[in-house]
């Protein structure tokens, strides 16, 4: 189980004093809380991708997962999102090989679509067609960080003659992926068609409605023969603030809530905590809540808090990194390792995933033989045959 | 049959639940009528005003929502009343629609109701929910029933009222028979105020018999066995 924390870099102006840091010191303030998370004992921290104001998250998080893999030695560096959709595949390709080869292949990708209409523009995309973009996108990049001398002609780049991706994935083994979406059942069919993770950020929605779309997704895994549904990847996002007492904690984080971006102005802090699995209180109602994702999301690879956002100072997002990794984490992982069947995987990392590569057991996308999907495919097949012996 | 009515009632015992309840009164005797059973159900969304703004400004259905969304989703038919505000359905109203899923009302028949101070406003449902309503795949009935405050004062008033509440559930009953393939008689025929026995239908068959013709509920989306296949997918 690898728990860490994700961020959206936002510059938001605390609503508590009127202040706005710069956007030069909320760069530095995230590699310093990357840096930190590793310190009290983390496993991974990721980024979003953001073009607009009020973010500061990169543009190409690959700039800012490289700056941190040389001030850090085992930390897990990873995307919350990559715009799958208005980033160039190739790009993509080249940019995160680039950063898993100078990290030693502490790289992860979350792909996202991104919901901000007017992005899509600027990049030349239409947000009409995020579906189609992350599905087309996405299975060029499989190709890229796969094979050599590549031909490719698509809907939404130009086309490919024999292109080689420089440099090639360390070790012949690309980064992880997992793919995000709230709402999108194709979405998670795509992560379980290629036998890669699925991360639901967990942030906005009822658990009711996230759990669905992970069973959604497990149970196509087991159809694609990756793996039995309980096996397949999950990631989890959540968000989080505590104090020693949870009065405390909800009356500090309140003003930070009422007017965080996205959902500020709307929701009460109750409701949302209710409805949704914002924990705001005592690092033992953050571990109880945290816990209680297994009983609808199966046991599962990755958990991520949000902590840095809507204009929270840096003195006190340290402070959050402090209980998470004093009184929270090692409690989780302890907690979350009781009664984990054997069979279920740790979170891939670069190291299991050579071991894999090497004794052939890479995952085959739409599912290799001896798998439901497989045996769907040559029913039809021969059902074709058929057909076309019977017109003859 | 399940008949609901999504109705924006904003004051206890308001002109608007009196006409909704008219209606669905009037609805579940038009279904009696044709020999088919019904059971009416009632959302006021005035109750999830909280949850739609909510929803409008984060994204997420509340469990209240969702469970409203779910209603509308096994509903046969709709029933949808609100008070006008000028010139248009209260904005609370049309919001619940706005925020439902796509085709949440596909092969639903749908009564549009409003209620509004005077007759001058009679044609705001006309106007603004039945484009709505469409969009969203519902099959609206013609006749549309609007209450003014003449309506409930005067004997006339009542009586025509009455008429276009009878007129307009028959034909919701009939278009949801229909489409279920089953024989309502006259019942979808021109306005009768006496309507009874005589023009009840002596059919007795199942409703919902073709329910796999029903609108597919959200569900279905997530449901792995109904799911487009990737491989689709990719071949765009």
């Amino acid at each position: 189980m690898e728990l860490g924390i994700f961020t959206i870099g936002d510059v938001t102006t605390d609503p508590t004093n009127g202040t706005t840091v710069s956007e030069n010191q909320r760069i530095k303030n995230t590699v310093e809380i990357a840096k930190k998370a590793e310190e009290v004992g983390l496993d991974v921290f990721a980024t979003g991708q953001h073009h607009n104001p009020p973010f500061v998250a990169p543009a190409n998080p690959p700039v800012l997962l490289a700056n941190i893999a040389a001030q850090t030695k085992r930390l897990h560096l990873s995307t919350a999102t990559t715009l799958i959709t208005t980033t160039d595949p190739v790009r993509i390709a080249e940019d995160y090989a680039y950063a898993q080869h100078l990290s030693e292949g502490r790289i992860s990708l979350v792909m996202g679509r991104g919901n901000t209409g007017p992005v899509y523009p600027w990049f030349g995309k239409d947000i009409r067609s995020g579906i189609p973009l992350a599905v087309e996108n996405y299975n060029l990049l499989y190709r890229l960080w796969r094979e050599k001398n590549i031909d490719w002609e698509g809907k939404f780049r130009t086309p490919l003659n024999g292109f080689t991706v420089t440099p090639t994935p360390l070790d012949d083994v690309p980064p992880f992926v997992w793919h995000g979406s709230i709402r999108s059942p194709e979405i998670a069919e795509q992560a379980a068609y290629y036998g890669d993770g699925y991360f639901h950020n967990n942030i906005f929605w009822p658990v009711s409605h996230t759990a669905r779309m992970v069973q959604l997704y497990r149970q196509r895994y087991e159809y694609y023969g990756h793996g039995a549904a309980h096996q397949a990847i999950v990631g989890l996002g959540g968000q989080v603030f505590m104090r020693k007492n949870s009065q405390d904690a909800v009356k500090e984080f309140r003003p930070y809530f009422d007017n965080a971006p996205v959902y500020g102005h709307g929701p009460s802090l109750e409701d949302f905590s209710t409805q949704t699995p914002l924990t705001v209180g005592s690092p033992q109602q953050v571990i109880e809540r945290t816990l209680s994702f297994r009983d609808w999301a199966g046991d599962y690879q990755r958990q991520l808090f949000l902590i840095d956002h809507a204009g929270l100072p840096q003195k006190t997002v340290l402070e959050q990194l402090d209980i998470l990794g004093e009184e929270v984490v090692p409690v989780l992982r302890k907690e979350f390792a009781k009664d984990r069947p054997a069979d279920v995987p740790d979170a891939p990392t670069h190291e299991s995933l050579v071991i894999r590569h090497r004794e052939g057991r890479d995952p085959i996308p739409g599912g290799g033989p001896g798998s439901r999907a497989y045996a769907d495919r040559q029913a039809k097949a021969a059902e074709k045959n058929d057909t076309q012996g019977a017109d003859r | 049959m399940r008949i609901l009515s999504i109705t924006t009632s904003l004051s206890e015992d308001s002109t608007t639940l009196k006409l909704s309840n008219k209606i669905i009164a009037a609805a579940t005797s038009a279904a009696e009528a044709a020999g088919l059973s019904a059971e009416a159900d009632h959302v006021n969304v005035r109750n999830l005003s909280s949850d739609l703004t909510d929803m409008a400004l984060t994204g997420f259905r509340s469990e209240n929502l969702e469970a409203a969304f779910a209603q509308v989703a096994e509903a046969d038919v709709i029933v949808t009343v609100a008070p006008v505000y000028k010139v248009a359905p209260v904005g609370l109203h049309t919001l619940f629609w706005q925020l439902i899923d796509e085709k949440a009302l596909a092969n639903k028949p749908v009564l549009i109701g409003s209620t509004g101070g005077t007759p001058r406003h009679s044609l705001a449902g006309e106007n603004v929910l039945r484009p709505m309503l469409s969009y969203l795949k519902g099959i609206v009935v013609p006749t549309t029933v609007f209450a003014a405050t003449d309506d409930w004062g005067s004997i006339e008033g009542g009586r025509s009222l009455n008429a276009r509440i009878t007129q307009a559930s028959e034909e919701l009953i009939g278009l949801a028979a229909s489409l279920n393939g089953v024989d309502a008689g006259s019942s979808a025929g021109p306005a009768d105020e006496d309507a009874d026995a005589d023009s009840a239908s002596t059919t007795t068959g199942e409703f919902g018999r073709r329910g796999a013709r029903r609108n597919p509920s959200i569900d279905n989306e997530f449901n792995p066995d109904l799911i487009t296949p990737f491989a689709q997918l990719l071949e765009g």
